[in-house]
């Protein structure tokens, strides 16, 4: 059994808990992804062509940028291994949701730890839009079953609608 | 060629419209991925080959906006010397250690530090300097990006029109139809502050949930880390220190702007040479040179449409759509120019409603300064409605949606949607009850 965790940042505890539950299974390889989005950057970009300048790749703040999402991607996959020690990482480039399932497919997963979406303090979201576009396309693209975790929230029930 | 053949005024016309129109459409459009500089300058150069304009016109077109073009040349200038200085980073950092570890007031200072910027260097220097500058700190210190990014990039454009050197369109603008300072800042300051504040409001709703975390302000290095070399730091703040409100006083005195741009570009240059911070080849790649071929390009295309007389009709029948009232003129000059942003980009949308302004000259003041500060309105807040491009852009983000992946400048379309209409209607309707 193949367990990949995605990690977004917020929830490495609560991947590194779900993926826990699959220990008792026979030779568990829990890997945890961690994705440096790419589409601030292609806005930026699109930013700079409509003031007619040229894509950020020739601009010094450039190494700065690549710089902090290093140290953010890699403080974020720390986060996850202390909740799941010795799973391998993978850092992706790209597309958050494109990469996660092209990930999962080339690294043969057989499941997807997904988080429902990011949760910045607030109380965990459920009901309509609380799961995120990431999630949402994973949910729909992965080449295998996909487990959507998310914060408990059973002070939120009995729910009427 | 057709200058020197016995062509009557009517097929003059339709060859210089047809020029004209394949030019703004190849401008929407950019087929074959040629540059919108390449697209201005080549219709310029088939109205001077086919006669459709005597290169004598051309040249004196060119010569009566030196102002523009000057200005766009130190505007350029005297962000690129300032963010050598480290002075975008500083600023960034002193945001943060304002906001008292809080992410909603980080957000909040982002907004202000985005308006002052605005304010002084133009709307460029925010989009294009510290929209970056934000997104490394914000990545440092573990925020969400994405509402950050958003400030900037409608902030730059929000905040645009607070004083005639916020945004290099009310230049060109008011190249023509000089406004005095004080019926600029009448009729433009205070609708700035309507829609900033709307902005701010509606983008602090929208993203609430993201905002509501705190942040260590450990993860940042210190104020002096950021300054590479302190003495040209402090030299920039001097120098920006009398730019500022030179600014203010040439505005005042219907002094060209562009001098003061230029000197103080260039005042900096000096600085930034002599204490070896840039070169000249390294400070010239922070001008974008194609612009100017761009502008040159769409002044000489609409000088030869102008001259058929198309833009003085197109001005009065936006006049006739506005009824002749003062309401119904700022209120079509505002959403007109803003469409047209959307469709063409702001910079030729400023030059033909430049031309098209001709025909209010001879209207009463409160409709002819109503019709000028809505078109410099609509310009400058417009493109907020499709920030990452024109409409073309847009379309082309909406097609491959279709393929299911989520397109990043899709959501500047969704929240542009929200916030754009409801900023042009407020902004106009204050432009209008301060007439």
């Amino acid at each position: 059994m193949r367990v990949l965790g995605c990690l977004d940042g917020t929830n490495g505890e609560l991947i590194g808990n779900a993926v826990q539950m699959f220990t008792t299974s026979e030779a568990l390889t829990i890997a945890l992804i961690a994705v440096i989005d790419a589409g601030p950057r292609h806005d930026i970009d699109r930013v700079r062509e409509r003031f007619w300048r040229p894509p950020m790749a020739h601009q010094p703040v450039t190494q700065e940028m690549l710089a902090a999402e290093t140290a953010a991607v890699q403080e974020t996959l720390n986060a996850g291994l202390e909740f799941a020690p010795g799973a391998e990482t993978l850092v992706r480039q790209g597309r958050p949701e494109l990469e996660i399932v092209n990930a999962a497919a080339e690294w043969r997963a057989d499941v997807i730890v997904i988080g429902a979406q990011a949760e910045y303090g607030e109380a965990p979201h459920i009901g309509p839009r609380s799961v995120g576009h990431v999630a949402r396309f994973v949910l729909d693209h992965a080449p295998c079953p996909v487990l959507l975790v998310r914060s408990l929230a059973r002070e939120q029930f009995p729910i009427h609608r | 060629m057709f200058l020197y053949l016995p062509l009557t005024e009517f097929w003059r016309t339709l060859l210089a419209s047809f020029v004209g129109v394949l030019t703004l459409v190849g401008i929407m459009t950019r087929p074959f991925r040629w540059t919108e500089s390449h697209i201005a300058m080549g219709g310029a150069a088939a109205l001077l080959l086919l006669g459709l304009i005597r290169p004598a016109d051309a040249a004196l077109t060119l010569l009566r906006d030196w102002n523009t073009f000057l200005f766009f040349l130190g505007m350029m200038g005297l962000s690129a010397m300032a963010e050598a200085a480290g002075l975008f980073d500083w600023l960034a950092m002193q945001a943060a250690r304002f906001a008292a570890q809080s992410a909603k007031r980080l957000f909040l200072n982002v907004f202000l530090l985005g308006t002052a910027i605005t304010m002084i260097f133009s709307n460029d220097a925010t989009a294009l300097i510290l929209t970056p500058v934000v997104y490394v700190l914000v990545t440092k210190l573990r925020l969400p990006v994405l509402p950050y990014l958003f400030a900037c990039t409608f902030i730059a454009d929000t905040a645009s029109f607070l004083l005639p050197i916020s945004n290099p369109i009310n230049i060109i603008v008011m190249s023509h139809y000089p406004l005095p300072l004080l019926t600029f800042l009448r009729l433009l300051f205070l609708p700035c502050l309507v829609v900033i504040a709307i902005n701010f409001g509606i983008f602090f709703l929208l993203y609430r949930s993201q905002l509501k975390g705190t942040f260590n302000l450990n993860r940042l290095p210190s104020s002096a880390g950021v300054i590479k070399h302190p003495v040209y730091f402090r030299y920039t703040l001097c120098v920006l220190a009398i730019v500022a409100p030179s600014y203010v006083i040439a505005s005042a005195l219907q002094f060209p702007l562009s001098v003061v741009a230029i000197t103080g570009a260039l005042l900096l240059l000096g600085g930034a040479l002599h204490w070896k911070r840039t070169t000249l080849m390294e400070a010239g790649k922070g001008i974008s040179w194609s612009i100017f071929g761009f502008i040159a390009g769409m002044f000489i295309v609409v000088r030869a449409i102008e001259d058929t007389g198309l833009t003085v009709k197109f001005g009065t029948l936006l006049l006739r759509l506005s009824g002749g009232g003062s309401f119904g003129v700022v209120m079509v000059g505002a959403f007109g120019s803003a469409l047209g942003t959307n469709l063409i980009n702001n910079v030729p949308m400023a030059v033909v409603m430049n031309s098209a302004l001709g025909s209010a000259q001879y209207a009463a003041p409160a409709i002819r300064n109503g019709f000028v500060a809505a078109t410099i309105f609509g310009c400058d807040l417009g493109p907020n409605l499709t920030t990452v491009g024109s409409l073309a852009t847009i379309l082309w983000l909406l097609i491959l949606r279709e393929r299911d992946v989520e397109i990043s400048g899709l959501d500047y379309f969704k929240v542009g949607v929200v916030v754009t209409p409801l900023m042009l209607f407020a902004g106009a309707l204050t432009i209008w009850l301060l007439l």
